[in-house]
């Protein structure tokens, strides 16, 4: 055991003494949330953030309630989706917890009443913005970034905003031959989800997709690929990249070089909610607290090294950070029932049909 | 000058010897035996001159070509050979019609598609297969499937060609039909074939020569007449008819005879190489050279009757002498009883 | 007579009253297990959403979208010409190795054997990758290639490329066929073209290959529609181009609405089905094709072995060049991959060597019990799949009537539907279920479709044992008074039990590849490293996906190993 852990593990026995009581700010009753949930013995959460990376949050949240044993699986955004309504649709409640990265289809799922109203305590600490209902959380902060290959792409070559990412490319269409990557939006609901938000605020967006089209560009299902790719020099610019995923691949591989865009950055938050069946829903209410709380925050800002939401936590990745280095040009995208709009099948396959004119430079 | 020449053929798998030794010519238009119980090494000799065994030392030639010299390394591979070759199962390609079959070779060496279609059907007529060459093999008879394959081996005009149990595999009614026609078929086209066989009788009908073999040697070789009336030793006597056997002791010599005593009985007969004098040897009679006869004589023995089988054209007794069982041809059945038999010095051998 | 023995039928009649419905119950299920699903699928098809949503309606308008979709219609073309592309590739290749391996004196051959196997037990999503980190424009080869001479002159995201790769990594399913048919073949008929002055070559080409024309047609076939059923092949290599076939472009199907479009999978994999399954049948008919042409094939002697002479060296360069780029590159990439935490152009390998991969899939019980459950799947799975479809064996062995063609048809009917899809069907039916939901998140889950999606290819292992038991055997069993349960029980299985043990094999190896069908099953409790590969992949947990690919594959290789003890020991 590292000394670290011990040091983790006697903190947590600690802070377990300090739950007897409520915590601070917490309502009276919640106790008897607590040992509702110590009976209830497990959490089932579904979430599209990578268990490894998820791991230090369970761990931390294990050692507040060591009796709760979480069953985390991670799976794509869609599956996520799809595996949820059909559970739902079965009668078989799968997961107490649904936490993903998919904003419009976790909105869709509270709209269609598949989630439970639950007013968490730590609500008021979070932007507006990021409660919806009252029943779904934006939990963290995640810009979309461009992510470059340091040993091939340099100097003028490296796009510092949108504008100069279109002109880069459509200036050197042989060199970036099938060297750019972004998200398949047809795949990825949230490249697709991006990409509407791009449509708002970005005029030029018309040229940026024609020298995607004309440079052959290549794309991937997840930021995982994209990183990959580009990192190993196969692809050497990636557009849309979760800047969280990118933060921490660009740490230990000198290879990566991460922009965020300076005319906006898009920022995506996770979005998390209680299944209207859950089966453990005390558990589950324990699971969102933790994640919406300072300390779960803070670790979300730390050591899962995605951003915070909450701009009172001091962490090395915040929105408070992020803010203060990009002002009023950060954007981000609302938990609010506007972002479902895209999910209506005529107007979803009308913009996938105007995004393959655009590749045509049509 | 031999079409095939065979000098000191040696051949083992592992440490099992198969072939010790064999030495053999065969000369144009003749046909040549191998004839030899299972296990004598007569398929692995012919294979062996096909180029589909690899021996450890000795030569084979073709004509004036050596295909094979354990000391000189030179091992022509079985394609370049240029033998035919006849299988015992016939091997006829199932995916190929019966003229395919036999144009394959052709195809082969080169030989104009024009020419081909006429060689081929000349070797079908010839071998009155010329209505079946648009039939699949397994559309003929086992007679017609052996004469394709005899085709098959023949058109490419082989210098020797070689034949493994050719009729094996007929029924024994149309063997015998087979067996005349292939020696009228060898005979008129003069071919020089090299023929395995474990039957003495088709061996005898179908050769100029046969060559004896037995455990991986050659025990003896001639005309057919050759080796059905003097054979050398026992073992060629004794594989090249229908015999009487009588153990004994060579009690005197007396010439080129032999006096053969066994309990209760005494015989002369000719003397053959390996018998001397004093020690224990076996006297053998071809079944249709004992006589019976009406008393008793010089080299008569008096055995009992144990029982006659009629076999069509003749009937065959069987007698007891003691331990010893007898066998003989007759005209009619005999009534039981002791009967006596002659056995003719000239025909009896003993080893 | 009667009178000395006054009931000598009472028992045997009491045993087959017990077969028969024994027997009922096989074919009852088995049907039940093969039919649900894919009526779930047809169903699905028909509606305007997902069959368990409220505001459904029946209705061809999931058809009518996918034929307007020029996607569909450029992913079927790209289907065809890949299949049609591996057909080519892929079964004179295989046919050739299988004649080199089986019918020449090839030296080290028996040892190169396992070698030319080893794609087809290794998961595509597997080779894919590792053909990417291999061979990729910036991969490990690649990269040397290009320090080396200069350059590298190809490429591994065309079309061409996939099929090429695609033919490649499917030359063992040709082979295995090939080669099984030419063990038995007798060897005079080579013999006579050789005498004939045919060289090695044109021997195989006129007499070996032509008279095993059945089984290589037989395996065209199935090359052809497992063309059409290619996954990870394209969803690694194609779907960054937008290179789409029909079974990545029904996945692709999963998000192209936004929420889930099952009525349109539904509609492609019926699609799918309607070109595969007709194919299905079609080699049905080949097989049947097959027996007949056996019974005229050259008497089977003893087998002796072709000399290749100057041959050898040429068959020799062949094998170890098919080695090369069907195992050694991509296995060796994905090794490499593993233990390295970058790659790709400028980087050194020895700076940036790792354990991290394994260290977490170590440390994460998700990745641990993957494992654990591909383990288990293949061993104890394995072995109960081999009971189910041993069981269904008897169900049709030696009986001519109507319910042995239906189970004769029936068995083949999932090998036409894809993986990914038959998944989905069991995932829908472990949700709506009830009988099965508790087994939902349980390892029976993956189980149980896995042995279904396999049963025509178990099937075939089960009934060429059985028919090598000579009726014979089974009649003197009868005559002496056994009834059939008892002939099978006492007779029949006994005799097969080696083929049994080799079918146990043969299954745990496929079972540790699969992974198309248990993309949509994948849930807590039911992770097998095939699934978790194409979850990871579509994640990007790169690091992951190569340590857990190369535990992968050397769960395969102890597989492998065992069979080859096995093999030998059947050998002797």
């Amino acid at each position: 055991m590292k000394p670290l852990s011990i040091v983790a593990a006697l903190l947590g026995s600690l802070s377990l003494a300090a739950l007897a009581q409520v915590p601070a700010g917490y309502p009276s009753d919640y106790a008897q949330t607590v040992a509702a949930a110590k009976k209830e013995g497990k959490v089932v959460i579904y979430s599209a953030l990578d268990t490894k990376a998820a791991q230090p949050l369970i761990r931390d949240f294990n050692a507040v309630y060591p009796d709760i044993k979480v069953e985390y699986n991670d799976m794509n955004s869609t599956e996520l989706y799809n595996r949820f309504i059909a559970e739902v649709a079965s009668g078989q409640g799968g997961a107490d917890v649904m936490w993903s990265s998919a904003m419009d289809l976790q909105v869709k799922l509270v709209d269609e009443g598949k989630a439970m109203a639950y007013k968490s305590p730590e609500a008021a600490k979070l932007p507006s913005w990021a409660n919806y209902k009252n029943e779904a959380y934006g939990t963290t902060f995640e810009p979309a970034v461009f992510i470059y290959n340091k040993r091939l792409v340099t100097g003028a070559d490296i796009p510092t905003d949108h504008a100069s990412f279109a002109r880069i490319i459509n200036a050197n269409v042989e060199k970036f031959k099938g060297k750019v990557t972004t998200y398949d939006i047809e795949k990825s609901g949230v490249g697709f989800m991006f990409v509407v938000q791009d449509s708002k605020y970005f005029p030029g967006l018309k040229d940026l997709v024609h020298g995607f089209g004309k440079t052959g560009y290549r794309v991937y299902s997840s930021t995982g690929n994209m990183l990959e790719k580009v990192a190993s020099g196969e692809h050497l610019l990636g557009y849309n990249v979760l800047g969280s995923y990118a933060a921490v691949r660009a740490k230990k591989d000198p290879g990566l070089g991460v922009v965020l865009p300076k005319d906006y950055t898009l920022v995506l938050s996770r979005v998390i909610f209680i299944g209207k069946d859950a089966k453990q829903p005390n558990a589950a209410k324990l699971w969102v607290d933790y994640v919406l709380s300072q300390r779960g925050q803070k670790m979300i800002g730390s050591d899962v090294e995605l951003y915070a939401v909450r701009d009172d936590v001091e962490a090395p990745y915040t929105a408070g950070k992020l803010k203060k280095e990009l002002g009023n040009n950060i954007k981000p995208i609302p938990v609010a029932g506007e972002i479902t709009e895209m999910l209506d099948k005529t107007k979803r396959l009308a913009f996938l049909a105007k995004w393959k004119e655009m590749l045509a430079g049509k | 000058m031999a079409e095939l020449s065979v000098q000191d053929l040696h051949l083992a798998y592992g440490d099992n010897p198969i072939l010790k030794g064999v030495s053999m010519d065969l000369n144009r238009g003749e046909v040549v035996s191998l004839l030899g119980p299972s296990g004598s090494g007569k398929t692995t000799l012919l294979r062996a001159v096909a180029g589909l065994e690899a021996p450890n030392r000795g030569t084979i030639s073709i004509g004036a070509k050596k295909v094979f010299d354990g000391a000189g390394a030179v091992d022509i591979p079985a394609e370049a050979r240029n033998l035919g070759l006849v299988f015992q199962s016939y091997a006829l390609w199932p995916h190929k019609t019966v003229s395919d079959n036999v144009a394959f070779g052709l195809k082969l060496r080169k030989v104009a598609s024009g020419e081909i279609d006429s060689r081929v059907k000349k070797a079908l007529s010839e071998l009155s297969l010329g209505h079946l060459g648009a039939r699949f093999p397994h559309q003929l008879s086992g007679g017609q499937q052996q004469r394709v394959a005899i085709a098959r081996a023949l058109v490419y005009n082989p210098p020797v060609i070689l034949m493994d149990e050719p009729l094996s595999n007929l029924d024994a009614k149309l063997r015998e039909e087979a067996r005349a026609w292939l020696r009228t078929l060898i005979l008129e086209m003069q071919l020089s074939a090299l023929v395995v066989t474990h039957d003495q009788g088709e061996a005898m009908a179908m050769s100029d020569r046969i060559l004896l073999l037995n455990n991986g040697v050659i025990e003896q070789q001639g005309t057919p007449q050759d080796m059905y009336n003097t054979p050398r030793t026992l073992f060629a006597a004794d594989f090249m008819g229908s015999n009487n056997r009588l153990e004994g002791r060579i009690e005197e010599v007396r010439g080129g005879d032999a006096k053969l005593v066994g309990e209760g009985w005494t015989l002369w007969g000719r003397k053959a190489e390996s018998a001397r004098q004093g020690e224990k040897g076996t006297g053998m009679i071809r079944l249709e050279r004992v006589r019976l006869a009406g008393g008793p004589g010089d080299n008569v023995l008096q055995p009992e009757l144990a029982t006659s089988m009629f076999l069509g054209d003749k009937w065959e007794h069987i007698f007891h002498l003691g331990n010893t069982t007898l066998r003989a041809h007759g005209p009619e059945a005999l009534a039981k009883g002791r009967q006596w038999l002659e056995i003719p010095r000239a025909d009896f051998w003993v080893f | 007579m009667a009178a000395l023995a006054p009931s000598p039928d009472h028992a045997p009649q009491g045993a087959l009253a017990g077969l028969f419905s024994w027997r009922s119950l096989t074919i009852l299920l088995t049907a039940a297990a093969v039919l649900g699903p894919l009526s779930l699928i047809i169903y699905q098809s028909l509606l305007s959403a997902p069959f368990f949503e409220a505001n459904k309606s029946v209705g061809v308008d999931a058809y009518r979208f996918i034929f307007a979709d020029s996607d569909f219609w450029k992913a079927a073309l790209n289907s065809v010409l890949i299949a049609t592309g591996m057909v080519v590739i892929a079964v004179p290749l295989g046919g050739l190795l299988a004649f080199i391996m089986e019918r020449t004196n090839l030296p080290f051959k028996r040892w190169l054997e396992p070698f030319i196997l080893v794609p087809s037990f290794v998961s595509p999503m597997v080779l894919s990758f590792g053909y990417v980190v291999a061979a990729g424009p910036v991969g490990f080869y690649t990269v040397w290639a290009q320090d080396l001479f200069g350059v590298a002159p190809w490429g591994i995201y065309s079309i061409l490329a996939m099929t090429i790769i695609a033919g490649l990594t499917h030359v063992p399913n040709v082979y295995i066929y090939a080669s099984s048919a030419l063990k038995n073949l007798g060897s005079d008929v080579e013999e006579a073209a050789r005498s004939a002055g045919a060289s090695p070559f044109r021997v195989a080409v006129s007499v070996s290959l032509p008279l095993i024309m059945p089984s290589l047609l037989f395996s065209a076939v199935l090359i052809f529609f497992l063309g059409f059923e290619l996954f990870g092949l394209p969803l690694v290599l194609g779907d960054p181009e937008g290179i789409l076939v029909l079974s990545t472009y029904l996945y692709k199907l999963t998000n192209k609405l936004g929420t889930p479009s099952y009525h349109l999978m539904a509609a492609v994999a019926i699609c799918i089905v309607a070109i595969t399954f007709p194919l299905v049948l079609i080699q049905r008919r080949l097989l049947v094709g097959a027996r007949k042409y056996a019974t005229i094939k050259g008497k089977a002697g003893r087998m002796r072995e072709l000399p290749l002479g100057p041959w050898a060296w040429i068959a020799f360069a062949l094998i170890l060049g098919f080695v090369f780029v069907t195992v050694v590159v991509p296995l060796s990439g994905i090794a490499l991959r593993a233990f390295v935490s970058s790659w790709g152009f400028g980087v050194k390998l020895s700076e940036v060597w790792t354990l991290d991969g394994f260290r977490e899939v170590w440390n994460e019980p998700t990745h641990k019990r993957a494992i654990l459950n591909t383990v288990l799947i293949g061993t104890v799975g394995g072995a109960l799949t081999v009971a189910c479809y041993t069981a269904i064996g008897f169900a049709t062995h030696r009986r001519n009537d109507g319910w042995s063609r239906f189970i004769d048809y029936l068995v083949l009917v999932p090998r036409a539907v894809p993986g990914l899809l038959a998944g989905l069907a069991f995932l829908w039916v472990f949700l709506f279920f009830p009988p099965l939901t508790p087994l939902r998140t349980t390892i029976f889950s993956m189980w149980l479709a896995y042995s279904v999606v396999w049963l025509a290819y178990g099937m075939r292992l089960i009934s060429s044992s059985l028919m090598q038991v000579s009726p014979e055997l089974e009649e003197a069993g009868r005559s002496v008074g056994a009834s059939r349960g008892l002939i099978s029980r006492s007779i029949t299985l006994p005799l097969i039990r080696s083929g049994l043990i080799g079918s146990w094999l043969l299954v745990f190896m496929i079972f540790e590849r699969e992974y198309s069908t248990g993309v949509y099953l994948l849930a807590p409790g039911t992770e097998v490293i095939g699934a978790e590969l194409v979850s990871l992949w579509q994640g990007g947990a790169i690091d992951i996906v190569a340590a857990l690919a190369l535990i992968n594959i050397v769960l395969v290789g102890i597989g492998l190993a065992i069979a080859l003890r096995f093999g030998v020991k059947l050998r002797d």
